[in-house]
This record gives C-alpha cells, structure tokens and sequence, in this order.
C-alpha cells in the first residue's frame, strides 16, 4: 500500500511484459519525434512571417507644394495615430534624406549625379501596430492638403495582402496540423496501451477476486504508463537533438537565404524537451489509467 | 434424519459474549450494521464480516434473472450458520454459480436480499466490495493464480492488498505455505505446478486472511479423485478452525463420504437442504 511497493509492482509487469513495454515505448518515441520535429519548424515558420509583416510600412508622401503648416498638421495627425495605438512609430524623412537612402540602396549611386534637381518627395515613415489595419491608418490620413496628388499614400499593397494571407494560412493550417497530430499520437499511444491491459486482462479480474481496491490495482499500470511515456520522450529528444545538430545546425550554416538570415525564433531545445518528456509522461499516464477502467468492472 | 433449514434467520446483532475486541469495534460504531457506513477505519475493514450470534449467509427470496428465458436463481430463501460446513449440489446450469457470484457481490440479485456476516450486500455501495471480498475466501475451479508470479508470490498478493506490512507477510506466508504442504515449491511458477498443487496455492491464498468465510466453486471439478480426497481434507480442516466453507460441486462421492449439509439446486430452485446428507435424495 506504498509507492515503492507499486513500483516494484510496475517495474514487475514491465519485466513480465517486455514485448508490449517496447512496443508502447517506441509509440510513444515516434509519436513524440514527429510533435518535437514539428513543433520548432512551425515556430520558425511562424516567426518568420511575423518578422515579415513587422516590415509592412506605410509611406505617406508629401507634396513639394505643401505649406509648413499643413505638414505640422499632418505630423499632428500621426501622432494623434500613436496616441490611439494604430501605429507604433514614425519617422519623418525629408528629401536630402530620401536621396542619401536612394543612394545607398542603389548598386551603382553615379546614375543620380545626372538628375537635375532632387525629384524625390519627403515622407513619413509609419509602422503600423497591426499590418492587417494598414487600410484603416490610410483612410484616416487619405485628403490632407499637405499629401502629394499623386504619389499618396503608398504601403505595397500587393505584397502586403499576400504575405498576411499566407500567414493567416499558415497559422490556422499549422495549428490543425499540431491538433490532428496530438489527436492521433493519444490515440495511437492509448490503443498500445489497450492492447497490453487486454493481455492481461485475467490478471485484473483476480486481483478484483481477491479484493484489490481500483486503485491498488490501477496505480502500478499508471506507473507503469508513465515509465514508459518517460523513456519514449527522452529517447525521442536524444533522437531529435542528433537531427537538430547533425542536421538542421549544418543546413541553417549552409544556407544563404533569406529566411536564415532574419531573427526568426523558435522554441528553445531545453524547453520543447521539458514539454516533451512532461507530455510523455501525462499521455502515459492517462492512457493506462483511463484504459483500465474498462476492467475494472468485475 | 433429515432436517429443513433453520427458520427465520436471527436478528444479526444479537447479543452474545464476546471478546473484548469485537465489544469495543461494536462500541466505535453503535449502529452496527452493514452497507451504510463512513469511511471505513483499518479495524472495521477487517471486520467486514460480523455475524455475531447470527447466521453467516443469509438468502431471502432471492433471484437472480439474467434475460427472459435464462434464470439463475428462483425464490431461494436459506441460512448458513457460522461455522457450517455446506456442500452446493446441482447439475450444471442449476445455479451453484451464480450463488456463489451473489456472495461475492459480482452483481446484485434481481430480487431479494443477501446477507453475508451481518451485512446487507444490497446496501453495500460498489466501492466497498474489495473489502467484503477480503474477508471472504475464494477458490475456484480454475485456480485463478496470477501467472506471471510465484506460489510464494501469489499469496503475498492477497496480504499486500489488505496492506499487511512486510514483515507479516514474511511471517505468514511460509505459515501457510507449510499448512498446504507446499513449502517446497514456493518458488515455483504455477504453471509448473500440478492441478493439485495450484488448487493448494489457491486455497493458502483464501486462507492467508484468516477470512470468516470460505466460498469453493467446484475445487475439485478439474482433479483426480486421490488429489481431490486431499484438497477436501484441507477444506476439512480449515472448517474445523471455525471457518464458515461453502462448497460447490458435483462430486458426488465426495458428498456421500463427508456427510454434510447438502444444499440441492435445480434450474435456479432450492429443491433440498439436508443436514448429514448424501449427493442425491435418500428416502429413509
């Protein structure tokens, strides 16, 4: 009627079981590796089309013709923007500095020693809090004397909307993926672990004989679940710390591109692990013990 | 020389000398009777059974229906005394099992109440059925051992559920083991082990607690009649100790030669209960 005692019992059925131990364990491995593979790519993925939509800014340009007071008005109007929270900052970036990024964005800067004059329109730069709320910020600044005829207000709609669009996609598609696969790792570990209470199915049936309580009976198979939920989950973050460093580290090094080259984060090694063990251990767990009481009724 | 069945069970709780132990657990709880209890304290879980000066087993028109057409018990109203020695005759599907299921509260009867040791198993709630079990003795026909474990093992088992400590079970087990004659093979799996040899297993198992009561289901139903001469002498003594034994069978030659109490069923019906009886009617 103590712990160590159900776990010798545990460690006991283990042993007398070996086959269907293993067999649950490396269900659970597997199912555990494709959650821990799954789980950063996803982040990564995710992070990365953050990082993306943070770059979604809106140019409001302004006219050559435009009075300094209606630009003062202009600013007014952004910063009543910011105070509200639509955007979360803005700059102001006048010709000669239109012309110096122009320049430094440019290959080869000599082609701009032709121009006659500085062509270019001063702007203000804004960052929108929310890049879906772009349109809003533009209707609230659209008509300002102050605002060139012509140019606008620019902030790359195309690319805009279809970056959103694949993130939205990709949210809404990884978060079914990580579902459906969570769904079918307790199911497939839950079915494991139903097969080998079947196996010893008399077994239980005794111990009711002889007056076991449910959970004499049931705590030894909820160690027992947990063990080998346990040993599955460490094995699979070993496994998936070898593909982390002799694979994915090398790729990322390897590669030249853009999404490598961002601050996109993903979960940290130490913290998915931690997960993984603990959710190791809880679908053990569960599994036998809700398993069970299907047996427990004699 | 035959006699019916006693009459109307006596009131279970009737006052009887008793040791001073049994007084003081009936001091605790002043009620005394069973099924509706509070959490049960470790001493009133040894004394799930309490018959006091009462009858052991109490049946009161008791049946048991399973469908339509398949019916386990009729109407059957009996009492075992304790201490008795009752032999279960029938043909198969007479009811002998489900007799026995009843005492062990694997169901509730259709109709009717059952009183095991004072305690009306009808108002005994489910979460309270490993501790009757306890205090009841099981053997069965097919020995019910846990495979993967060790003769010695096998009767540590029922200790350790009633959470005896490990030293009693240090104590008891080689005890019993000697009683049954087995001391030599408690290491042995049972399935190296002689049908005889199990049934002993089983039989140390439902004794390790000293129970009250000892329910056997035909133990001898899958042995030779030499080994079942020794398996019945062991069920003997353990009567003999004060044990209330119930015994199921159908081997009538055993019957004959104990001369007992002999309680016949046919399709669900109690058709005879005869003290110092023979297998089948005998008109004297």
């Amino acid at each position: 009627m103590s712990p160590p005692f159900f776990l010798r019992e545990a460690l006991r059925s283990i042993r007398s079981n070996a086959a269907v131990s293993i067999a649950a364990t490396v269900t659970v491995l597997i199912a555990v590796f494709i959650l821990g593979a799954f789980i950063p790519s996803f982040l990564y993925v995710q992070s990365t089309v953050d990082s993306q939509k943070q770059k979604v800014d809106v140019d409001v340009f302004i006219s050559d013709a435009a009075t300094v007071d209606q630009v003062n008005g202009l600013q007014t109007q952004i910063e009543a923007l910011r105070t509200q929270g639509q955007i979360t900052e803005f700059r102001y970036v006048s010709k000669d500095d239109a012309l110096v990024e122009l320049r430094e964005r440019l290959r080869d800067p000599s082609i701009l020693e032709e121009l006659p004059g500085n062509p270019l329109p001063a702007k203000f730069n804004l960052q929108p809090t929310d890049p879906e709320n772009a349109e809003g910020i533009i209707a609230a600044l659209e008509g300002h004397p102050a605002i060139d005829q012509e140019l606008g207000i620019s902030y790359g709609k195309e690319t805009a909307d279809r970056l959103l669009s694949v993130a939205r996609f990709i949210q809404w598609a990884g978060l079914g993926l990580i579902t459906i696969l969570l769904v079918a790792s307790i199911l497939l570990i839950g079915n494991t672990i139903r097969l080998s209470i079947f196996a010893r199915r008399r077994e239980v049936e005794v111990m009711k004989l002889v007056g076991a309580t449910n959970w004499f009976i049931r705590w030894p198979f909820v160690i027992e679940g947990v063990i080998c939920g346990l040993i599955g989950a460490v094995l699979s973050v070993a496994l998936l710390w070898a593909v982390k460093v002799g694979v994915v580290d090398q790729w990322i090094a390897d590669a030249d591109s853009a999404l490598t080259r961002d601050e996109a984060t993903t979960i940290g090694f130490v913290w998915l692990s931690l997960l993984l063990i603990a959710a190791g251990a809880v679908v053990g767990a569960l599994g036998s013990g809700i398993t069970l009481r299907r047996f427990l009724k004699v | 020389m035959s006699t019916d069945a006693p009459p109307t069970p006596t009131e279970p709780d009737a006052p009887r000398p008793e040791r001073e132990r049994d007084r003081v657990r009936r001091r605790a709880r002043p009620e005394g009777d069973g099924g509706r209890l509070g959490p049960l304290s470790r001493a009133d879980r040894r004394s799930m059974l309490r018959p006091g000066d009462g009858p052991m087993v109490i049946f009161d028109h008791v049946s048991k229906v399973y469908g339509p057409n398949a019916v386990g018990l009729d109407d059957v109203s009996l009492t075992i005394d304790s201490g008795e020695f009752v032999f279960l005759v029938g043909p198969s599907g007479s009811g002998k099992s489900t007799f026995i299921r009843l005492l062990i509260k694997e169901f509730d009867p259709t109709e009717g109440t059952i009183t095991v040791g004072g305690r009306n198993l009808s108002r005994l709630r489910r979460s309270k059925v490993p501790y009757l079990r306890r205090a009841i003795g099981c053997v069965f026909q097919d020995f019910k051992l846990l495979a993967s474990r060790t003769v010695y093992e096998n009767v540590a088992y029922a200790l350790q559920v009633i959470g005896e400590n490990p030293r009693g079970i240090r104590r008891k087990v080689p005890e019993i083991l000697s009683l049954v004659g087995l001391s030599e093979k408690a290491d042995r799996y049972p399935n190296e082990l002689s049908g005889g040899e199990q049934q002993r297993v089983s039989i140390a198992r439902a004794f390790v607690n000293h129970p009250r009561l000892l329910i056997a289901d035909e133990p001898t139903g899958n042995l030779d009649p030499e080994t079942s001469i020794g398996i019945m002498q062991l069920l003997y003594r353990i009567n003999r100790t004060g044990t209330t034994v119930i015994m199921a069978t159908h081997d009538r030659e055993m019957v004959d030669k104990m001369q007992m109490r002999v309680i016949a069923l046919e399709n669900g019906k109690l058709v005879r209960d005869q003290r110092q009886a023979r297998y089948a009617r005998v008109d004297s």
